[in-house]
């Protein structure tokens, strides 16, 4: 297999999985909410898109939007079932998780008696055109789920640069508990957090679908994939979950070029546990103070 | 002003004699209208009346007493060759009746028996049509129920919050089958096979357990778990189409009957789970399991420094459950005949982590009952269909929402809440106007003063009742001399005040007219003027001074 191929295709993935991860982080740092139900977001998302490109015929802008804000729902719902009720009881991180994992458990066999197990394909939302640079093919799916991943990030991080909702929940991340006092409230804040990291897996399922189809439990490998970049990353920091997207990528297409397909998980978990023995709490986390709840 | 002054109780106005007219007694009234004075015992009746509404029942002590007398008092069923008590007993002398009784304080050894018993003689009990769905349920309850006490071990004593539990299980019985098909190895080779294999894996994810916590490493396991999945699923050595690799030695003889081969390893996997709970009592309940309850999640600082080497009984622990859920891999390898590749999914996790979580984390009664629940639900109510796991996610979501820590927490939970209600309920009985409050009660050392604010207090109470016009008319008429009982009582109230504030008439020059004032009631300290007004006679004046003191009294 030819490199370029390789690493244009570990970029590709690396942008989908990184664009969950920066979702789990930011849900984790401001919330203190680990989310494992992003894996039936994405198919929740996925299915959305695919019934209103049903409806649509197929409009490319039509479908993505459909599938952001799927997601974002998928996120609402997530956030007002669990978090909402749990947020202030005791146990919250490890009831929180669990309750994520339940969602994730009724929400796929819901979405899998509904939709049949049949996976379902998505119309391709870039045309299909190519781009040569030198020897390097770039097709337009590739370039289209680069640019949108890189286009979703950098909207979601200005949007939390500039605007008074990402003040307060950049607030919530450096200390919740004085931002509660201050008069940001936690549970608004964390709609607007679940509503913006589901739209942010709802784009990452739109854009995988590209590449593979829709099916119930097709979230699995991203929700997977995701969790791993944001620990090695360092939960709670976008640019890690950056920096650790593009380190696993590169091991994956390495791996898969010199070692062989099947090698890709264990080399890629090598990574990680070395990085979190070196780092335990990844590669830019936050300390531990920083998030005590 | 007169309108206003009206008490709560007033009783029947009369007219009311001077039984000291008939010597023409100097100053006093002869005849005056008045009220009756009510009983001064109701007004303490109603404020010290216990107003919550109370039921019949008592609060009981359900513990199982039975009557012992002399030495047997102190008889008690042993271990054998140990000291060590079958059942916590306390002697003890009844309070009322002085005889000499036992009582069982730790009561779950004898439900745990009861439950395994009934586990024992549950086969003779199936319905007919229904013994082969139950017997395979009962088997799968049987391991599951072990790898979840073992998990429950790792995540509640142990605190590593791990989700690779079903893979050290999978990886262990992928290998001892694949060892067995391959090399032919008996069936008893496998379990211990299967624990060697346990520790090295365990050994392996034991290493980053040593520096993340807490969640960190339950994403990495999860991860884990997943990676275990995808190689043994695309590697070539185990099966990658059949779904699983079979074909493994087993202790159950294909030529025996069915039923035979069902009881056989009904019996076994229950065997399993007795051994998986003597683990979870030797190592929980002992020394090391002491030591872990001392340093739990995020207070590991005070334990080290007490001198607790808490890493070492984690590492411990984790690696002691390790070989067991190696164990009990090759246990199943040997018991199916191989493994599929369902161990090590997603779904299996979530329902594992269902089953710890509807029982409670850190227990293992509470790790049986939530694989109990589930088990039913997922293998033996298998006509629902996928509703089922749905019903599952359902009692997952529900405990979570309104439990803090499963079904064997409820107890603690609803004590905590019971306390906090009686707490409210308490403070809604309270009556403050004038009385200490508990929490002023508790720092006043002179506790005299306590009662003495009681007693002040419904002596107002009660003096307010019956203030109104006739005894301000007959007061007005006649400031001084014999009054009507309600008078005369509320007259003597004022008079008995504590001299500080207390109101006196100061007459401006030898011909002048009176002023009301209130003395400093302590030395070198002048009176201070109350009012402008000035009063042509003593007798007004006194009738001003009743006046201010019955106004205080009905603001109080």
């Amino acid at each position: 297999m030819d490199i370029t191929f390789i690493l244009t295709n570990a970029l590709v993935v690396a942008c989908i999985y990184g664009l969950v991860a920066v979702a789990i982080s930011i849900t984790w740092s401001s919330l203190g909410l680990i989310n494992l139900a992003y894996g039936f977001v994405f198919s929740f998302a996925g299915y959305g898109a695919w019934l209103v490109s049903g409806l649509t015929g197929g409009n490319p802008l039509m479908v993505a939007a459909a599938g952001i804000l799927v997601g974002a729902l998928g996120g609402i719902i997530i956030c007002l079932v669990v978090f909402i009720p749990l947020h202030d009881k005791p146990n919250f991180t490890i009831r929180g998780m669990t309750g994520t994992l339940a969602i994730s458990l009724v929400g796929s066999q819901v979405l899998l008696w509904q939709f049949g197990p049949r996976a379902k394909p998505l119309p391709e939302l870039f045309g299909f055109w190519k781009v040569s640079l030198g020897d390097i093919v770039l097709t337009s799916d590739k370039i289209g789920i680069v640019a949108c991943s890189i286009l979703m990030l950098a909207v979601v991080l200005v949007w939390m640069k500039s605007s008074r909702r990402g003040l307060e929940i950049r607030a919530m991340m450096m200390n919740p508990h004085a931002a509660s006092i201050v008069g940001i409230g936690i549970r608004s804040t964390g709609l607007y957090v679940m509503a913006i990291t589901g739209a942010m897996a709802g784009l990452a399922s739109i854009l995988l679908s590209q590449t593979y189809y829709i099916a119930p439990f097709s979230g699995l490998t991203p929700l997977i994939k995701g969790v791993s970049i944001a620990l090695c990353g360092g939960l709670g920091s976008v640019q890690g979950a950056v920096i650790a997207a593009v380190i696993l990528g590169f091991v994956e297409a390495l791996t898969s070029r010199f070692l062989g397909g099947q090698y890709v998980l264990i080399t890629q978990f090598l990574v990680i546990i070395t990085i979190l023995i070196i780092r335990p709490r990844g590669i830019s986390g936050l300390l531990d103070k920083a998030r005590e709840q | 002003m007169m309108d206003t002054i009206q008490g709560q109780i007033t009783g029947e106005p009369y007219v009311w004699r001077n039984p000291l007219a008939v010597w023409d007694s100097k100053g006093g009234n002869h005849e005056v209208l008045t009220v009756r004075v009510p009983n001064p015992n109701s007004i303490w009746r109603e404020n010290t009346a216990y107003k919550a509404k109370t039921y019949k029942v008592g609060r009981l002590k359900h513990y199982v007493i039975w009557p012992a007398n002399g030495e047997r008092l102190w008889q008690r069923w042993r271990w054998w060759p140990t000291r060590r008590n079958l059942l916590h007993i306390k002697g003890q002398y009844n309070r009322k009746t002085l005889k000499a009784e036992k009582e069982i304080i730790d009561r779950r050894p004898i439900y745990w028996a009861i439950c395994l018993l009934a586990l024992v003689l549950a086969p003779m009990f199936f319905p007919v049509g229904l013994e082969n769905t139950l017997l395979t349920a009962g088997v799968i309850f049987g391991v599951f129920a072990a790898i979840n006490v073992c998990w429950t071990l790792i995540v509640g004593t142990a605190s590593i919050f791990s989700l690779a539990t079903y893979a050290v299980v999978g990886v262990a019985a992928f290998i001892t089958s694949y060892m067995s098909i391959k090399l032919g190895l008996p069936w008893w080779c496998l379990p211990p096979i299967g624990a060697a294999i346990g520790l090295a894996f365990g050994a392996i994810i034991a290493l980053p357990a040593l520096r993340l916590d807490g969640f960190y490493y339950a994403l990495l396991t999860l991860g884990l778990n997943e990676l275990c999945r995808v190689y043994f699923t695309t590697s070539k050595e185990f099966g990658a189409a059949s779904g699983g690799l079979y074909g493994a030695d087993s202790f159950i003889s294909n030529a025996w009957s069915p039923y035979a081969q069902s009881l056989v390893s009904y019996y076994s996997a229950f065997g399993l789970l007795v051994a998986a709970l003597f683990l979870f009592r030797f190592t929980s309940g002992k020394r090391i399991g002491r030591i872990l309850k001392m340093a739990p999640e995020k207070r590991e600082a005070f334990a080290q420094a007490t001198g607790v080497d808490y890493r070492r009984a984690r590492v411990t622990i984790f690696l002691l459950t390790s070989v067991a859920l190696g164990l009990i891999g090759g246990f199943y390898t040997a018991l199916y005949r191989g493994v599929a590749f369902s161990i090590f999914g997603f779904d299996t996790v979530l329902l594992g982590l269902a089953m710890l979580t509807i029982g409670g984390i850190g227990k293992a009664e509470g790790a049986v009952a939530g694989t109990l629940i589930v088990v039913v639900l997922d293998k033996v109510l298998i006509e629902l269909g996928p509703i089922r796991h749905i019903i599952i996610g359902g009692i997952m979501m529900t405990v979570v929402l309104f439990l803090n820590n499963g079904l064997y927490g409820m107890k603690r939970q609803f004590w905590a809440w019971r306390d906090k209600k009686r707490g409210e309920w308490r403070s809604t009985r309270t009556e403050k106007g004038g009385e200490a409050l508990p929490e002023e009660a508790t720092e006043t050392d002179n506790k005299d003063l306590l009662y003495f604010r009681r007693f002040d207090k419904n002596q107002r109470d009660y003096l307010r009742g019956f203030i109104c016009n006739e005894i301000i008319e007959e007061h007005k008429a006649k400031p001084l001399g014999q009054h009507s009982e309600a008078l005369e009582r509320v007259l003597l109230y004022f008079r008995r005040a504590p001299m500080d504030d207390k109101y006196a008439i100061h007459r401006l020059g030898p011909n002048g007219l009176y002023r009301i004032i209130a003395v400093a009631g302590r030395r070198g300290i002048s009176p201070r003027v109350v009012e402008d007004k000035e009063y042509g006679t003593i007798e007004e004046a006194y009738h001003g001074v009743f006046m201010r003191r019955v106004h205080d009294l009905l603001e109080s």
